[in-house]
């Protein structure tokens, strides 16, 4: 270690200290010459000995290669902006990709031990939930010495603030939320247990900083002031910070604590239902308890709650725990998707990099009579080695950095014009650019050192090197085509298929009578009277009830098994002419009568696999009690799974049970947007305290398929990038091996060659490589795209028509950049050319 | 300059000739080589090439330090001078020394 420090002293001192050695050497030489000793040596070479000893040649070598490596860029400036550029594209998609992924799943969320928060969800076997009920969480917050705090968030409609027109979002949480998050209130003070936690207390309300800024004008005075919500009184405590973080990437325009859920939502019992799974549960591990632990206390807990409350436990139920302090809790299908844009953003890097691999190809010959001359003198093939691998690191470099301010600027933009949380940044931390230097080293090992080494052989195989970088191009763009080709038919195809039911123009009301107390009885009154009043209205043509709304907030499914092959089945309870007001075709048998019971009635493609080639009218589903006859076949609609082709449904008739749950569906004869404030007076005349949620199934659609439309609109532009770059290169690539045989080919020509026969040999190298390589991408992508199952919502993986798309694309392409090139030739004038030597 | 690591060739004993030397007072560079060339009378002669490097590996591992002086013709010039680690090192490597000699003796006598 001392030695080190030493080292360190002498190469700051270097200067000082070598004049010192010289004096030294010189007064040794004055005294032996005055002895009559002439013993003079090389003072040249005895100072580089000893410089040697300190042992930092190295750092001076390297110093000397990065100097030369600087001037010899930017001697040629053409060649270092391209190639920059080039690698800057391909290290920033890269980088870019990464610095999603760290947001959404690696970075912590800004609050104090973010590694201990954990998410709660019921799991078992083959069902699994979400949400738990408010008592039960209550039971595990109480018994569960492993987790030091939870913290319970209900979501409920919005609500209306002092007879607004726009409602405005909200969400209860239990008075610890804020404090367990050490969230600081902008204005004002956040909940707390003391003043928030009991039903008790004046009802607070904080309001987050978006709210506080549009409808109070960022008035600091707002602070102790009275608002409605709904047509309660609530007195507004404080506002949240701007950049606020909160637990599953939360944002809603009013926070309340959970205490007054029922005094804000007349008569509603959801705080004491312990059936009734509501509230999303979270948790903080104590200290030092890992989560494990954790999931065994649960499972002991969840055992001793089935013996109280039998009703409220699942059989072989446990609580999963995961980590929820990040932006995302990661679900596995999550995982697939990251998985495959790592992929293509590595193509996109393989493009690059062969890209500029072959660009420094090209320059070799440029350099050859430079780096013959070092051998001559004495340069070892090691060293000329070592300074091409410098001078790509330098090129690397640089390609970085531009890559990295690339993919900062886009991601700015990005998270500007989405609505990412304010606490994300695209500001990158450490983790992005360790990812970014990793990225840079492999990237300049790839497109470096094949050049390095052959340049510095002096070998002659220009030819195939140049070969195997086109084929990798060809390969890498290949495979972003057809991926790309993929997404955009299925996109096309989610936007442009009949989902089965008529979202064009239906309203969705939901009064969520159950929430607000009523019975089934009340809620039979209330419905009919909604319903009556609705069908009166000139604007509507038909309306209906469902239990689960299409596009709603809960969605049901169960998986089984039909003649060995996995299915997911939604089932839903209807009335009678749902399915008349909502379009959905009847294919077979009758629709129910009000209330039937022991019927069902089941989609197309179900009645299609448990009954193949048979009249499904007169089966019967289910076992024993659940024993239903199958009354009616409607066509497919999959109005809770829209991007699931292989979705089946079973339907069952509203009982008077249901009805408490049940949403109105309202289809309008021409604008459905004139329906919503019809409801609502509607509403209000029947019950003022009954806020019902009402959507515009439309918006809802469109919403959902811009999600798509996006995906596939970001990869078929990376998709465009890599070709272009491809083009571009096989351009360059081209004109070169053309001009480099100008007078060849101008000879023959003038022998009296074929001009296309002429260019035809010397493009001949170009064949290989294009079809080996499209092959071998095509082949990559065929096997590749199973992964993309997931999200290719009604397209095969291996799609002909996307192929064939892509494919063709690449070979327009690839073509033109040949032939183009090689005709300019043709037009030369041939005298001209055999007089240039 | 590797292979003359080991101590018992002339050009590898010089650090522990040198180190000796400079025991009994610390001494410029040329006073090292004539102190060592008159002590074994005459037979070694050690090089400015071979003295210097060394002398830097030695400053390097912190067995001398340097120190400016005035030599006996009113010059300046540095004075070498023996660090106590380079103390340390010296006792052990005339230990080791000392053991491996007379080992090789009685082979070469006996043997």
């Amino acid at each position: 270690m001392r030695e080190l420090f030493r080292r360190l002293q002498y190469l700051l001192n270097r200067r000082r200290l070598d004049a010192e050695l010289e004096n030294d050497m010189e007064f040794h030489r004055e005294m032996a010459a005055r002895a009559g000793n002439a013993n003079f040596g090389n003072t040249l070479r005895l100072r580089e000995q000893a410089y040697e000893a300190w042992g930092w040649t190295w750092l001076d070598r390297l110093m000397q290669d990065l100097r030369f490596g600087m001037r010899i860029l930017a001697r040629s400036p053409g060649f270092t902006v391209v190639a920059v550029l080039v690698l800057a594209i391909g290290v920033g998609v890269n980088v870019s990709a990464f610095s999603l992924f760290n947001m959404v799943a690696l970075k912590p969320l800004p609050v104090p031990d973010a590694d201990r928060l954990v998410r709660l969800e019921r799991r078992s076997g083959d069902q699994y939930s979400s949400q738990m009920s408010f008592p039960s969480f209550r039971f595990y917050e109480q018994h569960a010495h492993t987790l030091s705090a939870a913290m319970a968030v209900l979501g409920v409609p919005p609500m209306e603030i002092d007879g607004d027109e726009q409602l405005s979002s909200a969400s209860f949480v239990t008075a610890n939320y804020f404090a367990e998050l050490g969230t600081r209130p902008a204005w004002g003070r956040l909940f707390s247990v003391a003043s928030d936690g009991s039903a008790k207390d004046a009802p607070a309300v904080v309001l987050s900083y978006g709210l506080w800024q549009r409808r109070f004008g960022s008035d600091p005075g707002v602070v102790g002031r009275v608002i409605h919500l709904n047509g309660k009184p609530v007195t507004i405590v404080g506002v949240t910070p701007f950049a606020v973080a909160s637990l599953g990437a939360q944002d809603p325009d009013l926070w309340l604590p959970m205490a007054q859920q029922p005094y804000l939502i007349e008569h509603s019992t959801v705080l004491k239902e312990w059936t009734n799974g509501s509230v999303h549960m979270w948790g903080k591990l104590a200290q030092g308890v890992s989560a494990n632990a954790a999931g065994q206390e649960l499972l002991a807990l969840t055992n001793e709650l089935r013996k109280q409350h039998p009703d409220a436990v699942w059989d072989n139920e446990r609580i999963q725990i995961s980590p929820g302090g990040h932006l995302q809790v990661m679900q596995p299908q999550m995982v697939r998707v990251a998985e495959m844009i790592g992929v293509l953003a590595l193509l996109t890097l393989i493009v690059a990099c062969a890209n500029v691999g072959g660009l420094i190809t090209a320059r070799a010959v440029t350099r050859q009579h430079e780096i013959g001359i070092r051998i001559a003198i004495g340069a070892g093939r090691w060293r000329i080695f070592r300074q091409l691998c410098t001078e790509s690191l330098v090129l690397g470099a640089m390609g970085s950095l531009a890559g990295v301010g690339l993919s900062w600027a886009v991601l700015s933009i990005v998270l500007a014009e989405t609505d990412a949380p304010k606490w994300l940044s695209a500001r990158p931390d450490w983790r992005v650019l360790l990812f970014a230097v990793g990225v840079t080293l492999v990237a300049t090992l790839f497109f470096g050192l094949m050049p390095a080494l052959q340049i510095a052989r002096q070998r002659q195989q220009k030819t195939f090197a140049r070969q195997i970088l086109v084929g990798l191009q060809i390969a890498a763009s290949s495979v972003l085509l057809i991926v790309a080709a993929l997404l955009v038919h299925a996109a096309q195809h989610a936007l442009y298929t009949d989902p089965g039911f008529g979202y064009e123009h239906i309203t969705s009301i939901d009064p969520q009578l159950s929430q607000h107390g009523y019975s089934p009885v009340a809620a039979a009154n209330y419905l009919n009277e909604m319903e009556n009043r609705l069908r009166a209205l000139p604007g509507v043509r038909a309306v209906s009830l469902v239990q689960l709304p299409p596009l709603g907030h809960v969605v049901s499914n169960w998986t089984t098994e039909i003649s060995g092959r996995k299915v997911t089945v939604y089932p839903n309870w209807v009335e009678p002419d749902f399915f008349e007001t909502m379009g959905i075709a009847l294919r077979a048998g009758r629709t129910f009568r009000p209330a039937e019971k022991h019927a069902v009635i089941v989609s197309e493609s179900f009645a299609r696999r448990e009954w193949p080639g048979q009249n499904p009218l007169g089966q019967t589903v289910g076992e024993g009690a659940n024993r239903d006859t199958v009354v009616g076949v409607v066509a497919d609609a999959h109005i809770n799974a829209l991007n699931d082709d292989d979705a089946l449904e079973q339907y069952w008739a509203a009982q008077p049970d249901n009805l408490p749950n049940m949403t109105v569906m309202a289809r309008a004869a021409g604008e459905p947007g004139a329906i919503g404030p019809e409801a609502r007076a509607i509403a209000t005349s029947l019950d003022a305290s009954v806020f019902p949620e009402i959507r515009q199934i439309r918006a809802l659609y469109r919403d959902n398929q811009k999600m798509i439309e996006d995906v596939a609109g970001i990869v078929s532009l990376v998709g465009l990038i890599a070709l272009s770059l491809a083009a571009i290169s096989l351009v360059g690539l081209v004109a070169f091996v053309v001009t480099q045989r100008t007078k060849e080919i101008a000879i023959r020509i003038a022998l009296g060659g074929e001009p296309m026969m002429v260019l035809g040999a010397v493009l001949r190298q170009f064949r290989w490589p294009l079809i080996v390589g499209m092959a071998v991408g095509t082949g990559l992508a065929g096997f590749g795209s199973s992964l993309l199952r997931v999200i290719l919502y009604g397209v095969s993986n291996l799609d002909p028509v996307s192929y064939v798309a892509a494919l063709s694309l690449l070979v327009l392409i690839a073509v033109a950049a040949i032939i183009l090139p090689a005709l300019r030739v043709l037009r030369m004038d041939l005298a001209a050319t055999l007089h240039y030597e | 300059m590797k292979d003359r690591e080991d101590s018992l060739s002339p050009a590898g004993a010089l650090p522990l000739l040198i180190l000796r030397v400079l025991r009994s007072e610390s001494l410029h560079g040329y006073a090292i080589a004539q102190r060592i060339h008159l002590l074994s009378r005459e037979v070694l002669a050690v090089e400015e090439g071979l003295l210097y490097p060394t002398l830097q590996k030695m400053l390097r591992k912190g067995w001398v330090e340097a120190q400016w002086g005035i030599s006996e013709t009113s010059r300046k010039v540095r004075f070498y001078r023996l660090t106590r680690p380079g103390k340390a090192h010296l006792e052990k490597e005339l230990s080791s020394y000392g053991r491996i000699t007379q080992a090789i003796q009685e082979v070469l006598r006996t043997a």
